[in-house]
């Protein structure tokens, strides 16, 4: 009986110091961590919104998008977040909208795992530097081994099909749902 | 005299005799997966032994209080404190590096270096001998972590560190990177280790045999001589 | 569908062992035989489907609502261990076949980073209950079928003369390099 009250105490005391001890360290991390994040997001925004100086949350439960000001504070335009599945894995891409939402200023890829040296090539800069400019209207397209006739398309990477097809289906999808916060009149 | 020798082997033994990734087969999993550059394998390495190193300071410290049934649960709340302490560290402190490293920076806690040298040295040696034996530990892991990452960044993406080595001519091989490279870099660096270490122990015993024969010779001689 | 997705892409495209790097020891260990190569991957997928729901709830219900995360990692794991501990206590009490088929590989499966790896992704993917479950299922699908290829191959692998130096762990890192290069095949499926 002893021993068992030994044992439960040793492991209450353990559990008790290892709690706090993390609590005091998660105190100091955390407001780090936080302002990390919104630091990163922050970048990505201005990234694609070269011309932008501040911005604003648009609230949303469907998608994330900012609002972007220039100096004095009028709208340049939109800073759209979409998300989905790329060749192995999610692919998040910041997409740089103009006011009506009918020209890309720029697109960033903020997260993938694509394969290393093919599908990674839809995070540089020959491939983004296609939707510079590029129509949205009334959506984006492919082509796939010769160069793009019309002002809504991009052409894939050899080599990396279908990564760069999911790039462009990530960010027609967001394009719809911020079309249709547009509707409504949210943005 | 002595008792400096084995304290200073504490802390080699580590780098080679019982390195653990080479010698002892243990933390496969960081080793494969996150040593895609030098620079992943160095933070893995070193996020690994701050932990080892501190866990088993404290076991070795606390190890007469454990009662003997529970000293594995107390081991694991210990280990898994100190990986959220270094998880958090490194969010807070270095965001990109952590980004890197994903899930493998909180799976130390499964990383079977750590447990088992806290069950089979620090519940057993004092505090002193046991962060000579984790320093050492850590640092053989960090050696293979590093040599890891050095093969396969070079020769996956002709970088060292992130600057360019190999020239551009140099096709780079993808393979490298991808996680079949990470299988086939590690199963020829133990490859090569146990070749090593065979060929030591084959020329160890020729010298013993020839000293035998050299003796006999001379026992021989004498013999004659006499 | 896109539970379908889950499950394809934790068993197959990216599989746990062969492309995640989780569960290495026993993929290692326990791959010599295929009959207990088919039992460790059995016991593991349960205790996965298991962990799925518990560290599920544990996540989502208590330490995201109370602001709790950080005591993750030390949470996680010591639910795991009592939940290995439980499930030996009831397959050894409901079915002695079954306890010895699966008992020695359960206590194994408390350092298999596998399963904390398990935990980690699905809280850090804020999936689902039931986007969990399919995902610790297909994961542990995944697992077994790595683990049954690769006892295959060893089998007649000792029948072979490999170099001196390169029996035991090196041939077998080396066979685990070539499999997942062919998993590789299996990318962009989804």
């Amino acid at each position: 009986m002893k021993k068992v009250i030994h044992m439960i105490a040793t492991l209450t005391i353990i559990g008790i110091v290892a709690g706090g001890l993390l609590s005091e360290v998660n105190n100091w991390a955390y407001p780090l961590i936080v302002a990390n994040q919104k630091a990163e997001t922050e970048k990505a925004i201005f990234l694609v919104q070269p011309n932008g100086k501040s911005y604003e949350a648009v609230k949303s439960p469907e998608i994330e998008i900012y609002k972007v000001f220039d100096e004095n504070k009028n709208l340049v335009g939109y800073s759209l977040v979409s998300a989905g599945n790329g060749f192995q894995g999610k692919v998040k891409i910041m997409t740089g909208l103009n006011k009506d939402l009918s020209e890309i200023e720029m697109i960033e890829i903020l997260e993938q795992v694509e394969t290393p040296g093919l599908g990674t090539k839809i995070t540089e800069e020959p491939f983004k530097d296609q939707f510079k400019g590029l129509q949205t209207l009334p959506q984006i397209n492919w082509v796939k081994g010769k160069a793009p006739e019309h002002p809504n398309e991009i052409q894939t990477i050899t080599g990396a099909t279908i990564s760069s097809k999911s790039v462009v289906a990530i960010i027609n999808s967001g394009l719809q749902k911020a079309r249709e916060l547009k509707d409504k009149g949210a943005l | 005299m002595k008792a400096n020798k084995t304290l200073g082997y504490e802390y080699i033994k580590g780098f080679w005799e019982t390195n653990p990734v080479l010698k002892q087969v243990l933390g496969m999993c960081p080793t494969l997966a996150v040593t895609v550059s030098v620079m992943n394998g160095l933070a893995m390495a070193l996020a690994t032994t701050f932990v080892l190193v501190f866990s088993s300071l404290l076991i070795s410290s606390i190890r007469k209080l454990i009662p003997n049934q529970v000293r594995i649960a107390a081991f694991i709340v210990v280990i898994a404190t100190f990986v959220t302490i270094a998880d958090l560290v490194m969010k807070a402190q270095f965001p990109d590096l952590s980004k890197a490293l994903g899930p493998f920076v909180p799976l130390i806690v499964v990383n079977c270096i750590i447990l088992g040298r806290a069950e089979a040295f620090a519940s057993k040696n004092s505090p002193f001998r046991s962060f000579l034996d984790a320093l050492g530990n850590g640092t053989g892991f960090l050696i293979v972590l590093v040599v890891m990452g050095g093969i396969r960044e070079l020769i996956g993406s002709r970088t060292l560190l992130g600057y360019q080595i190999l020239p551009n001519g140099f096709e780079p091989w993808l393979i490298m990177i991808l996680p079949a490279g990470a299988f086939l870099t590690l199963g020829l660096l133990m490859g090569l280790a146990n070749f090593y270490v065979d060929k030591k122990k084959r020329s160890e015993r020729e010298e013993l045999i020839q000293k035998y024969r050299k003796s006999q010779n001379d026992v021989e001689v004498k013999g004659q001589e006499a | 569908m896109d539970l379908l997705l889950i499950f394809l892409s934790a068993a197959i495209v990216n599989n746990f062992v062969l492309s995640l790097f989780l569960g290495i020891c026993p993929f290692l260990g326990v791959s010599n035989k295929t009959s207990s190569a088919i039992s460790m991957g059995m016991a593991v997928t349960f205790v996965m489907v298991l962990t799925a729901i518990v560290s599920w709830i544990l996540y989502f219900i208590v330490l995201v609502p109370f602001k709790l995360e950080f005591l993750q990692i030390p949470s996680f794991i010591l639910v795991i261990a009592s939940l290995v501990q439980f499930v030996e206590m009831v397959i050894k009490k409901v079915s002695q076949p079954l306890y010895r088929a699966l008992g020695i590989f359960l206590p194994l499966i408390t350092t298999n980073c596998a399963i904390l790896g398990l935990a980690l992704l699905l809280s850090m993917r804020e999936y689902s209950l039931l986007q969990s479950i399919i995902f610790g299922l297909g994961a542990g699908a995944g697992f077994t079928m790595a683990l049954f290829i690769m006892a295959g191959i060893r089998e007649e692998l000792e029948l072979t003369d490999v170099p001196k130096p390169f029996r035991g762990v090196p041939i077998t890192l080396i066979t685990a390099g070539l499999l997942a290069l062919a998993f590789m095949g299996f990318a962009g499926m989804i």
